[in-house]
């Protein structure tokens, strides 16, 4: 005997009742790498502005396998990261000319990866010339 | 004499008066392929048991009510068509992240509170001044919301966001894109007034962004969109606040 309207209890795996939820759980666990790789840039940057010796030094520590490794999964998890974040970007900037949105693959390119490449090219052109 | 088709379906059960916890009870339809699972319940009720009860009203998807979960997806049942599913059993339940009354139909009232919190109506100064005529309207200007407009609250978006699940306080999708509709409404003056309750961490600061509210929504409303352009909209009044004179970050409305 009840009398009163039934609760579904609390589900603690909630994120394992669909596919998109552990979508969604990947993307988030995927902005730890990047803090960590962004964490380990800035001592790289300290390190370099501490002169040439201690740069050197620290470049050989980051020259070990485990770091290697560490810095692989934190580059796959920055461009998963990077990826659903330009999938979103239609979302939630809409451009609209006059009463016409621009087209989601569109946006995408014009505000996520056209400026993302470019910064690239541009950066990968400055440090190889 | 050919054999007739059926599918079973397996509804959740659950008489308050009667039941401590709910029940699974399997029944045996006719298959039509042009048969979606709200037309099988109500074979059911008008055939085999009448007790059955669930909540419907237009049968094309305008009106909202028919929202349940079919087979572990919220879906309005006047659209899941039985094609989509035979001949494996469908099992039907009233949609999550909200209290059972009874069988397949869950209380609302906690939504209705929700919708009304945003305010989402029009607000102008000049609400009872209507010698000036008509408050004109671009198509551009139109195009900014209309799509929020679109809702039918059948609060599928509520059943597929994790967020409702776990705060009970969290406004959730179709209120947060209804106050995001009025916001970005030529016509609207109380932009402001608005982003007093949808700037609380309850309201879309508490939206992480999972995104299958858009991804369920019968009406292609995009919730969760909706929700990012509030947020950069409310991030904007905020930061007003600081390098505006007092009073004068205040925006009235997208038109105003």
């Amino acid at each position: 005997m009840s009398g009163g309207q039934y609760h579904r209890p609390h589900r603690r795996a909630w994120f394992m009742e669909r596919p998109a939820y552990i979508r969604f759980m990947i993307r988030e666990v995927t902005s730890f790498f990047m803090a960590a790789y962004l964490i380990v840039l800035i001592v790289t940057l300290a390190k370099v502005g501490g002169g040439e010796a201690a740069a050197a030094e620290w470049l050989q520590a980051l020259s070990t396998t485990g770091w290697k490794v560490a810095h692989a999964v934190a580059l796959a998890a920055t461009v998963w990261h990077t990826i659903t974040f330009f999938a979103a970007v239609p979302q939630a900037m809409p451009i609209y000319i006059g009463e016409d949105r621009l087209p989601a693959p569109i946006a995408k390119i014009v505000m996520g990866y056209g400026p993302w490449l470019t910064a690239t090219a541009v950066i990968l052109w400055g440090v190889l010339r | 004499m050919a054999e007739t088709k059926t599918i079973t379906l397996e509804l959740f059960r659950y008489h308050p008066e009667t039941d401590s916890e709910p029940r699974f009870q399997s029944y045996e339809v006719p298959y039509d392929e042009d048969w979606v699972v709200l037309d099988a319940i109500n074979w059911i009720k008008d055939y085999v048991d009448g007790s059955v009860t669930h909540r419907w009203s237009c049968r094309m998807g305008v009106c909202g009510s028919c929202g349940m979960m079919v087979n572990g997806e919220p879906k309005l049942t006047c659209a899941a068509f039985l094609k989509n599913y035979y001949p494996f059993p469908i099992k039907v339940e009233p949609l999550v992240n909200f209290p059972v009354e009874r069988d397949l139909v869950v209380d609302m009232e906690g939504f209705m509170d929700k919708l009304q919190d945003v305010k989402p109506y029009i607000i102008r100064d000049d609400v009872n001044d209507t010698s000036g005529g008509e408050y004109l309207q671009t198509p551009a200007e139109l195009a900014q919301y209309k799509q929020y407009s679109m809702c039918i609250n059948c609060m599928l978006c509520y059943s597929a966001c994790p967020v409702v699940g776990h705060e009970d306080d969290f406004l959730g999708p179709a209120a947060l894109a209804l106050g995001h509709r009025y916001n970005k409404d030529s016509r609207d003056q109380g932009r402001t007034e608005r982003l007093e309750v949808m700037l609380s961490s309850e309201a879309m600061w508490g939206c992480t962004f999972v995104g299958e509210c858009t991804v369920v929504c019968p009406k292609h409303v995009d919730p969760a969109g909706a929700i990012q352009q509030a947020k950069a909209m409310g991030a904007q009044e905020y930061f007003k606040r600081f390098v505006m004179p007092k009073g004068a970050g205040a925006t009235k409305g997208a038109g105003a």
